[in-house]
């Protein structure tokens, strides 16, 4: 049974997979735009006025991508939820302790200092691979 | 918390899969709640006990822990 939770991931009433859907095409369009945004600020390809208005649509592609999921998290089944739930925690929380304690390895000298950026990189990594592993772990 | 959804189930000869979409449910959740990995909410356990014609007592054993 648990070789199945890769299947069970995608798997689920057809109204899950639907809304799994969704938040798919907005997390793919708001990463296209993060990326445009990005480069044309950083190649100065956007005057002010562009940079900006990419930003504020890159914003509103995020905040569409959250109501997606809060969507998605509203309508799946009680048990996917109680997975999804458990793996935003243990992402949130890895985020905030994990990154505030090498902040503070990066203050006494002993870590090179790399920025906040890596924190959303440990966060996105880590959600997906709670969810796998709470799939498993009912399976 | 012990059920006796896997013997109900048997008994109608449906899959895992069928209860599931009877219930609104994934197929991974009748799993575990057959298994006893996973003790649903009360909603579901009126929907299962409604699905059955029986009552929530006669399907689920609060007292028979096996976890």
């Amino acid at each position: 049974m648990a070789d199945n939770s890769l299947r069970d991931l995608c798997s689920g009433p057809q109204r899950d997979r639907r809304n799994q859907w969704r938040i798919m095409l907005w997390t793919f369009l708001w990463a296209f735009s993060f990326v445009a945004v990005t480069f044309g600020i950083k190649r100065e390809w956007l005057p002010f006025g562009g940079a900006l208005a990419g930003v504020i649509a890159t914003s509103l592609l995020g905040v569409a991508t959250v109501l997606a999921y809060r969507r998605f998290l509203n309508e799946t089944d009680e048990l996917r939820r109680k997975i999804e739930v458990e793996a935003l925690a243990l992402a949130f929380g890895i985020g905030l302790f994990g990154g505030l304690s090498y902040w503070l390895l990066e203050l006494s000298g002993a870590v090179p200092a790399k920025g906040f950026v890596w924190i959303f990189l440990v966060m996105i990594v880590t959600h997906p691979v709670a969810v796998l592993i709470g799939l498993r772990r009912y399976s | 918390m012990k059920n006796r959804l896997k013997v109900l189930r048997a008994e109608r000869d449906w899959s895992q899969a069928d209860l599931a979409h009877r219930l609104e449910v994934s197929r991974q959740t009748v799993n575990a709640i057959e298994t006893g990995k996973y003790d649903p909410s009360l909603p579901l356990a009126f929907r299962v006990s409604r699905l059955f014609g029986k009552s929530i007592e006669e399907i689920f054993d609060p007292e028979e822990g096996s976890r």
